[in-house]
């Protein structure tokens, strides 16, 4: 178990390795892909905090994207607030909003919490696709971008943009990975496991299961401020229920349950889009295709193919030392 | 306009009409998620499928009953190939893995259709029986969207006498019931569990291509149905004909009233209808396993 966290850990770094080696490395364009990914990356963590560690399918948590993106418009473009302010603010939000929906939600479990969650997603993207103030299908324009020349940084270029959502969605994996690591993970991943002997333990699950709605909406909700500043251009489409399915695609595919499984899937499906839809029109034909092979594969997305090779190395190597088990097993 | 009973009435045919075909979609998606604790997805797209093989029937032999007879074949066929190719090997996979098997095939069947059908809006004119309209309350309805309404009633008719008066209608009872006591009383669920996919093939792509001369059809067509129907089949209770006849009139008369009354927010209304029905009952109206 220590060595799988280990695992992971490294699997971390060397993927915060490699986008920034990209970033390096990367254009105009490439720039524009990074932080792109670096959004949905935060994104997919949120909704695996939610669907992966503690079992409950949301399809609705793309609305509570779009609610962080629309309110951080709102405050910035129509009332003028400063962009820092706004994004505490969005985030507050988002998070008060998930708290009351999520503790109507957590009332119905398994395919009734994911219609439900549906439902109430769509409600949200009906109410600002027909809101004319919001902008209604045409979105809204002119959002600013946070402003931090005060120490010598310029968001406006999109390289320092890039590696600016890069670092900010660094920190906030290592913090999510703290707040996993705490009891209270522990009891997510009982709640996930078998929530009847939870309730049994005397655990008032309806309440965690509320507060970590609540928790991972909050965080949704920021990486919408984050997406309002990067297009700095926002439409309903941020809160339709078939974009909460595309980043639960990026958690299967890289594996839900590992916090960097979703950031792998993010980056995979985001190059893959941009890739296949310069070669073919009908890129969601291979995107349907490639998901389906890796669900039928059977392992927990890259992650867990990484895993099963890694633990089969390992075997191997401490087959070849039949000795040293008994000293490694005390270890362990 | 809104005190006149001829406008109301064609509403309520309207509503009828809709209602009927998110029946005939509905039933199959319901009887094989409580048999099979299956959320086949993809259900929508065989229903695009059917309008689209059904336009391609009906352009080559300019006959429409044809179309009618042809399409839910080919359906049906799809309909085993994904269920021999995909869904027979995710039975033991747990809900979570088939959700997204399906999903994406969702994106294999908008690709595939677009490739082989295109974009745009393909529509049937000529051969449509009941071409005709006849008049109600001083107000001129269409014929065939009365006919509509009477293949639905006919299905719930037939598979109401499927259900309860035959042995494979005992056996899918016994199977959404408990499906392990079930086949140790000797009945061969995963055979129940085919035969039963292979009808709601049927019936998704015979919603798809008597839809189609009503609408019109596109590739898109079966993403936009999908939502509806899960909120039917969720409204009405997992694997019962009672539920989904009684989730397909609700969900239809909101949609359509709610597009008379309140036209900007028909959806929101089906939306918070299902809100509401699964905090008063969470396992929804009719559930078949109480």
């Amino acid at each position: 178990m220590r060595d799988l966290m280990t695992f992971r850990s490294a699997l971390a770094a060397l993927t915060l390795i490699a986008l920034l080696i990209s970033w390096l490395n990367a254009g105009y364009f490439g720039m524009e892909i990074l932080a792109e990914i670096a959004i949905l990356a935060l994104l997919a963590m949120s909704l695996d905090l939610l669907a992966g560690y503690t079992g409950l399918v949301s399809l609705g948590h793309a609305a509570l994207f779009g609610c962080g993106a629309y309110a951080f418009a709102v405050f910035t473009a129509f009332w003028g607030w400063p962009a820092s302010l706004s994004m505490v603010a969005a985030t507050l939000l988002t998070g008060f909003i998930a708290l009351v929906v999520g503790s109507v939600v957590t009332r119905v479990q398994g395919i009734f919490f994911i219609m439900i969650t549906l439902a109430i997603g769509e409600m949200g993207y009906e109410l600002v696709f027909k809101t004319r103030a919001l902008g209604g299908d045409d979105g809204l324009a002119g959002i600013p971008r946070l402003d931090l020349s005060a120490v010598g940084v310029d968001l406006n270029d999109p390289g320092v943009f890039a590696l600016f959502l890069i670092l900010l969605v660094a920190v906030c994996y290592l913090l999510m990975k703290r707040l996993l690591g705490s009891p209270y993970g522990a009891v997510l991943v009982g709640l996930h496991d078998n929530a009847g002997r939870m309730r049994a333990l005397g655990l008032p699950v309806q309440r965690y299961q509320t507060s970590i709605f609540a928790f991972s909406g909050a965080i949704a909700g920021f990486a919408g401020t984050l997406s309002a500043q990067h297009t700095m251009f926002i439409s309903p489409q941020l809160l339709h229920w078939t974009t909460s399915g595309e980043v639960l695609v990026m958690g299967i595919l890289g594996g839900l349950g590992t916090l960097i499984g979703p950031v792998i899937g993010a980056a995979l499906i985001t190059l893959l889009r941009h890739e296949l839809s310069d070669l073919t029109d009908y890129w969601g034909l291979w995107l349907g295709v490639f998901l389906i092979l890796a669900v039928m594969g059977g392992k927990n997305g890259v992650v867990g193919w990484l895993e099963a090779g890694w633990n089969l190395i390992a075997r191997r190597r401490q087959e070849t030392k039949p000795a040293d088990r008994s000293a490694e097993d005390a270890a362990g | 306009m809104l005190t006149d009973s001829g406008f109301w009435f064609v509403q309520l045919l309207n509503s009828l009409q809709l209602s009927m075909l998110l029946f005939l979609l509905s039933v199959g998606l319901t009887v094989i998620f409580g048999l099979m604790n299956f959320v086949n997805l993809a259900h929508g797209s065989l229903y695009a499928l059917g309008a689209l093989f059904g336009y391609s029937v009906a352009q080559a032999t300019g006959n429409m009953w044809l179309a009618f007879l042809i399409a839910p074949i080919c359906v049906t066929a799809v309909g085993a190939l994904i269920y021999v190719l995909i869904i027979d090997r995710m039975r033991k996979a747990g809900p979570m893995k088939q959700v997204l098997v399906t999903f994406g095939l969702i994106f294999v069947f908008l690709d595939a259709q677009r490739y082989f059908w295109g974009t745009d809006q393909l529509g049937v004119t000529s051969g449509i029986p009941f071409a005709g309209s006849f008049e109600v309350f001083g107000e001129i309805y269409p014929s065939y969207r009365l006919f509509i309404i009477c293949v639905g009633l006919l299905v719930f008719a037939a598979l109401y006498l499927l259900l309860e008066h035959t042995r494979l209608g005992a056996e899918v009872r016994a199977g959404v019931d408990d499906p392990e006591t079930a086949s140790c009383l000797g009945v061969n669920v995963e055979r129940t569990f085919f035969v039963v996919f292979l009808i709601g093939s049927a019936l998704a792509g015979l919603a798809g291509v008597v839809a189609l001369p009503a609408f019109s059809a596109e590739a898109g067509m079966g993403v936009s149905i999908l939502v509806p129907t899960l909120v039917v089949v969720v409204v009405g209770g997992l694997g019962s004909l009672k539920g989904a006849f009684a989730g397909s009139l609700l969900i239809g008369t909101t949609l359509t009233f709610g597009q008379v009354l309140f036209p900007s927010f028909a959806s929101m209304l089906m939306y918070a209808l299902l809100v509401a029905v699964l905090l008063i009952r969470p396992s929804g109206l009719f559930p078949a396993r109480a």
